[in-house]
């Protein structure tokens, strides 16, 4: 009772700060002045349409450096997690086989996944044109993969590839940025290949490998963690 | 007024997720409510940076180079939010893979159950 | 003109969505409601998406490409959830008269 009580008064003062906060909004009429030198400066010196691209992988690549590194952690952290000790535990319910699934939704997976894996190719290559990266392709990536895992229950991903391939990606992305220090202005900057015309498709420079090797270490980093969570038969989890 | 609506129905979607985590006992309702808080803190995020009568800050057909500073949105908080939805997602994965352990610990997805750090 | 039919058309569309979520609320146990989400949703989704054919002409075969897509994935993951809630013996609603699947399990066991 004093539980909802509290709860109330917390969600009343809130409301109160939003309200204030809400209230007192007016829409700017024009960009400040980091984001107009950004508007001008992405097309002009780096070549890349999409403004946005421009930003996350040349003028704060380091933030994306660090997010990379984030998902390495949490993909450790959940495999780590989900590992040690549980599956004697779960003996009980491992005895009964995954129920397979029906012929229409195999028949539907085997139609979308190739489409998934294709939309997924796209967004990564034209990151810098149009809408799009390396991050929001990856998620596509495993978008595939989850459904090729919930519709087949005895799938077995090859855990090793994917985390030898992520690594290499990782260890890629790094040594671009270094190759940026010794050929172009500094790390992760995108004049180490050439700019190329405005607007097509091998253009801005190492912007589109900076996003194939996001997007690909992103789709692995996903499926590793998605394939954590699956059940398993006993004693075939224990390898770390 | 657009930009308006967007960060009242944002604020209201922080507000939903926080009641959301405040009342319930189940495990996995909570932590619905801390994802539905992130995503309404993206949604408060991208409001903010609209400009009047703004378009996308990408360079196409509709917006050329020349006119982009004066017509276009701003691009920093898309690009802030762009890495905290994934990173909202992976923690929302550590999340999941701890429910699945307390579960297996005591068989109950009740919050009440686990009073070991309560004092 | 083109507009108005248009605006008539997403409102309609309109109402088929709530109409979905009045169901959901309103019905007595999961498979039923599990219909009135899917059914309902999928046709408000595809009016929606002619009524927005209707504005911009020029949309017309990329809207056409996503009405295909809903089309598809709906109804199949609406199957996958209703198979699955079947198999762990999520209770029907008390009326129910005939279950289907529960006599085809039956003949399947009996042949085999």
């Amino acid at each position: 009772m004093t539980r909802r009580v509290f709860a109330v008064i917390a969600i009343v003062l809130f409301g109160f700060v939003f309200a204030t906060l809400a209230t007192s909004y007016t829409e700017q009429h024009s960009l400040r002045r980091l984001a107009e030198s950004y508007v001008q400066l992405v097309p002009q010196k780096l070549g890349a349409p999409n403004v946005i691209t421009g930003i996350l992988l040349t003028y704060r690549a380091f933030d994306t450096l660090g997010e990379v590194a984030v998902l390495f952690m949490v993909g450790a952290g959940v495999v780590l997690v989900l590992n040690v000790d549980r599956w004697p535990h779960a003996a009980a319910h491992s005895s009964e086989e995954p129920r397979p699934s029906s012929e229409i939704v195999q028949s539907g997976a085997q139609f979308l996944s190739p489409l998934i894996a294709i939309f997924a190719a796209y967004i990564i290559m034209n990151g810098h044109l149009s809408a799009g990266g390396g991050f929001q392709g990856g998620a596509v990536i495993a978008s595939c993969v989850l459904l090729v895992l919930l519709v087949y229950p005895h799938y077995q991903l090859n855990i090793e590839f994917l985390t030898i391939t992520e690594s290499v990606a990782g260890v890629l992305f790094v040594l671009t940025g270094i190759a940026g220090v010794i050929v172009a202005g500094g790390f992760l900057d995108n004049r180490i290949l050439p700019l190329g015309q405005f607007g097509a498709f091998f253009s801005a420079g190492g912007i589109p490998v900076l996003s194939i090797l996001l997007g690909i270490k992103v789709g692995c980093e996903l499926s590793v963690i998605l394939d954590g969570f699956r059940p398993g038969p006993v004693g075939q989890k224990d390898k770390v | 007024m657009i930009s308006s609506i967007v960060l009242t129905t944002g604020l209201l979607v922080i507000l939903i997720g926080f009641w959301g985590m405040l009342m319930h006992r189940n495990i996995l309702r909570i932590i619905i409510g801390f994802s539905l808080m992130s995503t309404g803190t993206h949604i408060v995020t991208v409001a903010i940076g609209y400009v009047k009568n703004g378009t996308a800050p990408i360079i196409d057909r509709v917006l050329n180079m020349s006119e982009a500073p004066s017509r276009a949105v701003d691009p920093i908080p898309s690009a802030l939010v762009v890495t905290a939805i994934v990173i909202g997602m992976a923690v929302t994965a550590i999340m999941l893979a701890y429910t699945i352990r307390l579960y297996d610990s005591k068989k109950t997805l009740s919050i009440d159950a686990f009073t070991e750090s309560k004092w | 003109m083109m507009e108005v039919i248009g605006s008539i058309v997403v409102l309609l569309g309109a109402g088929f969505h709530f109409s979905a979520g009045l169901g959901m609320l309103r019905m007595p146990d999961a498979y039923t409601r599990m219909q009135a989400g899917t059914k309902a949703s999928t046709l408000g989704n595809t009016l929606v998406l002619a009524g927005l054919a209707f504005y911009h002409p020029g949309w017309g075969l990329k809207l056409l490409i996503i009405v295909y897509f809903v089309l598809i994935t709906n109804p199949i993951s609406s199957h996958a959830l209703a198979r699955a809630a079947y198999s762990i013996r999520i209770p029907l609603a008390g009326n129910t008269g005939i279950d289907a699947l529960r006599d085809e399990q039956q003949n399947l066991r009996s042949k085999t």
